[in-house]
């Protein structure tokens, strides 16, 4: 057994991990978000180059050699501009190009061939969007449609427009991507041994005690953290000027160069609508002014780095991990035979189910998945929703009562009404044939228990829908035997009273040989003594069967109708192939109702905080049972 | 001190009821394969003149087709993709078994042998999780597969997510019967020199049998019957199990049930058959795992 290390080493190997931790991720998150402001930036930039060259091709006349003549003085003055492409929709026509591979015989202007038609859709949608957007008289649709060619190049095409109209589009493709960002790696380095360095320091003078130890390990972390955060906010708020001043360079360069292109006595451009969003909108808030929201998100980032760097340093520095190590290496081979079933159920049942469980307290619907849970925060109003509504009748005109059966305590009614009426009619029938099967010298007894547990062999989604196609009102052969009798075909799935019946004999039907077969089970394993000793005082049949069989079958029935009540409780299956919840959701049982809300409805948080509640109903059950019957002791 | 002593209950009487009970039981079997025979997609067994009389009537409920054909499990095969449907139930099934039962023994046999923190923890974990409502991990579970994964359409997605929905009771019933074994075997084959592993292989499992054999029963049930999962993840009709095929065929405004009926008796056999072979150890099993809890 290894002694634990002292708390001097403790504190140094825990500091050192917090520091790499925290460092770590926020160089980490530094480089994505400075990856991103590069990329809006370069989005930033084409979209004044696109808007500045539209309105040049616009002035030049859409169509013919004044176009060529601009769009070629255009490519020739920007090296940043792979190509141009200039689309007509009238002829269906490239009216200029300095792609390479449109020269020669396929150079511009001529029609677009037919491997160019994803060219010419894309100028109709642009024309769509415009429309749409106009006739919303909103930004929702995209006017400008921008798209990464590969690393880092942007394709983005705009439409074009004459007298208020969409008439074609101009494409243009950026060369290449933007200089790769370098990874501050010495301030990294500086900030990760500078720190270790001073504790190393400190600790000589401290020595081994406990307390000054963690303080100074504590603030030298803190002092780390908070410093390269502000290093790390300064990079990008440097980032963001330049962003801006490259912007409004890229601006003023087009102007030069589109005054140059433009033919006598056209229209002037105006430089100052270049710089938009994707919608051609201007870009929200006047240039200078500090984007607050970023800021704060930045913020809060780095102090949820830091909680973490903390926990790690106080996990190392308090002899947790030591203690947590030497318990993973005192049994490790256990362990390792539980590693793999452990983290399956990690990742594909228990994290699935606490997202669940956020998603219940978010108002996600299918409308909106895209967006993190945070923006749909409602709390418990799904909860409350469900729970905090009893309107579960009202009083029509005509005075009888209206049922709503979306209510949740309907359901649950319902529920409750199924799952007890199910149970009991397993073990009532499964008792008595098992009583009967049990009968000594019975002729062809082996016959009849085989065939009497098929129900329970067949798969029971195919029970469900061979009873939903016996239940059928016209063919289905349940109605054409009360007809034999002379009586008429029954609706089945019109009224809620028998919609249920269909399913409760459904369920009968495959529930019981279950219960038949356990308590035959238990029946065979009572000794024919006791039996003859009772007879011998004289007991009659009835004394017998309360004195005797009934209690050598509990041990057995008992958990054999616990675990039936949970599986009836969930019978997902029969409810939603037979009666499929009608007449008007009346026999929907609670995870029936759930899974519409989900996939029909389409509502996903209220499904889940749905699916939540059946948990803690089921939980409950559970944790009632389990204090009755004392099952999980001395596991 | 024979039958003579012990008041016997006469037999015709039990015997009606036995007949009655199993005519029930069948009727339903028996009218799928009507159905399956009729070569028809008709769900009635006999078609009705306008005015029926009462032998037309009871010739439509006896479960005997009018012409027997096998003209439905044909064109299930020839017309149909249903051999491809069945083909991936039975990848999925057999890897989900597969899969299930090398998990849940090692972690089973780890539970009944050792006793280390978290024990207790980990075995009442998996027990809560048979609580989870499928629905409530139904959008998560599409989320992480599909969209992070890339697992959508595929049968390695299905055979995941089938695994971890068997193993909390695979687990279980084998703790439970790993449990019942003696431990002196492994004892006496530690002194020997033998590894946990050696001992895991070459002793325990041979001797939990019956139980693993529950616990194949068990998964291969799970994958070849389930079909809400399968029909959520399985986007692709090339890529449906048998589950989703069948009610494919019946399912919506679809009313083909003569392949329906085809295609359940075709999938039903192996699982039914499976099913009697193993049955004696299903039961015992079972009583013995929820016994213990």
């Amino acid at each position: 057994m290894k002694r634990t290390p002292s708390p001097r080493l403790r504190f140094g190997i825990g500091l050192a991990l917090a520091l790499a931790l925290g460092i770590g991720l926020d160089v980490f998150l530094l480089m994505g978000a400075r990856r991103a402001d590069a990329r809006v930036r370069a989005e930033r930039e084409a979209i004044v180059t696109l808007n500045a060259l539209t309105g040049a091709v616009e002035r030049a006349g859409i169509s013919g050699d004044e176009v060529r003549r601009a769009v070629a003085a255009w490519a020739k003055s920007h090296p940043s501009l792979a190509a141009v492409r200039v689309v007509v929709f009238e002829g269906i026509s490239l009216e200029a190009s300095t792609e390479p591979k449109d020269s020669g015989d396929r150079a511009a202007p001529r029609r677009l061939t037919r491997e160019e038609k994803d060219l010419y859709d894309r100028g109709q949608r642009l024309r769509a969007a415009v429309e749409t957007n106009r006739q919303e008289g909103a930004a929702r649709k995209e006017e400008i449609e921008v798209s990464e060619i590969d690393r880092g190049a942007l394709g983005l095409a705009g439409p074009l427009e004459k007298d208020g109209e969409v008439v074609g589009l101009v494409e243009i493709r950026t060369s290449g991507p933007p200089p790769p960002l370098r990874v501050p790696v010495s301030t990294s380095i500086l900030f990760l041994v500078a720190p270790l360095a001073i504790y190393a320091a400190a600790a000589q003078l401290v020595g081994e005690r406990r307390g000054p130890l963690a303080v100074t390990a504590s603030l030298l972390l803190a002092a780390a953290l908070f410093l390269f955060a502000r290093q790390t906010l300064r990079i990008l708020e440097a980032d963001r000027v330049a962003t801006e001043r490259a912007v409004a360079e890229r601006v003023v360069q087009e102007a030069r160069v589109g005054a140059s292109t433009l033919p006598a006595g056209a229209a002037p451009l105006v430089p100052s609508k270049w710089d938009t969003d994707v919608f051609r909108k201007p870009r929200p808030g006047a240039p200078g002014t500090p984007p607050g929201g970023a800021e704060r998100r930045g913020r809060n980032v780095f102090f949820g780095v830091a909680i973490g760097a903390f926990a790690l340093l106080a996990f190392f520095g308090f002899g947790l991990a030591a203690r947590l190590g030497s318990t993973l290496a005192r049994h490790r081979v256990a362990y390792l035979y539980i590693v793999p079933a452990m983290l399956a159920m990690i990742v594909l049942v228990f994290f699935p189910f606490l997202y669940g469980v956020a998603i219940s307290f978010t108002q996600q619907t299918i409308y909106n998945t895209g967006q993190p849970l945070s923006h749909l925060w409602v709390g418990v109003q799904n909860y409350s929703h469900i729970l905090a509504d009893f309107s579960i009748a009202k009083r029509a005109p005509d005075g009888s009562l209206a049922f709503n059966y979306l209510n949740f305590y309907w359901t649950l009614a319902f529920t409750i009404l199924w799952t007890v009426s199910n149970v009991a009619i397993g073990v009532t029938v499964g008792l008595l044939l098992a009583l009967i099967l049990n009968t000594a010298g019975l002729a062809l007894r082996p016959i009849y228990r085989v065939l009497l547990i098929l129900p329970w062999a067949m798969p029971n989604y195919i029970t469900a829908l061979i009873w939903k196609g016996m239940f059928h009102r016209q063919f289905g052969v349940v109605n054409q035997v009360i007809q034999i009798f002379g009586g008429q075909p029954v609706s089945w799935f019109d009224k809620p009273f028998t919609s249920f019946l269909t399913a409760l004999a459904t369920n009968g039907w495959l529930s019981f040989p279950f219960m038949m077969v356990i308590s035959l089970g238990a029946l065979q394993s009572i000794p024919n003594e006791i039996y003859e000793a009772a007879r011998v005082e004289g007991a009659s049949r009835w004394q017998q069967f309360r004195a005797i069989t009934l209690p050598s079958l509990k041990p057995s029935l008992i958990p054999a109708i616990i675990i039936s009540v949970v599986w009836t409780f969930n019978m997902f299956n029969i409810i939603f192939l037979v009666t499929q919840g009608e007449p008007g959701g009346s026999t929907e049982i609670l995870i029936t109702q759930a899974y519409k809300f989900a996939f029909e409805r389409y509502r996903y948080g209220y499904a889940a905080a749905y699916s939540v509640i059946i948990f803690l109903i089921l939980l409950a059950y559970g944790t009632v049972q389990n204090r009755a019957t004392r099952a999980t002791e001395g596991i | 001190m024979g039958r003579k002593s012990r008041e016997e209950l006469p037999h015709p009487p039990l015997h009606a009821i036995l007949l009655v009970a199993t005519l029930i039981t069948i009727y339903p079997i028996l009218w799928v394969l009507t159905i399956a025979l009729s070569g028809k997609q008709s769900l009635a067994i006999a078609d009705l003149p306008a005015e029926p009389a009462v032998s037309d009537r009871l010739r439509s409920v006896i479960p005997w087709p009018e012409t027997v054909s096998l003209a439905n499990f044909r064109s299930l095969f020839a017309d149909q993709p249903f051999a491809r449907w069945i083909v991936n139930g039975a990848i999925v099934a057999s890897a989900t078994t597969f899969l299930g039962i090398v998990l849940a023994a090692t972690a089973g046999y780890a539970f009944s042998r050792f006793r280390f923190p978290g024990r207790r923890a980990g075995l009442m974990s998996f027990l809560v999780s048979q609580m989870f409502p499928g629905v409530l991990t139904l959008i998560p579970l599409y989320i992480i597969l599909v969209k992070w994964l890339g697992l959508g359409s595929t049968r390695t997605g299905l055979v995941l997510v089938y695994t971890t929905t068997a193993i909390p009771f695979c687990v279980w019933m084998l703790k439970g019967y790993f449990d019942t074994i003696p431990r002196d075997l492994e004892e006496a084959a530690l002194i020997d020199g033998a590894g946990p592993l050696t001992i895991f292989r070459r002793i325990v499992l041979p001797l939990a049998k019956p139980a693993i054999a529950v616990t194949a029963l068990f998964s291969f049930m799970t994958g070849w019957n389930e079909f809400i999962l399968a029909a959520t993840l399985m986007d692709k009709e090339s890529m449906y199990t048998a589950p989703v095929g069948l009610r494919f065929f019946v399912g919506g405004f679809s009313q083909q049930w003569g392949y329906f009926a085809a295609g359940a008796i075709i999938v039903s056999i192996p699982i039914v058959a499976l099913f009697f072979f193993l049955q004696r150890y299903l039961v015992s099993g079972l009583t013995a795992g929820s016994v213990k809890g």
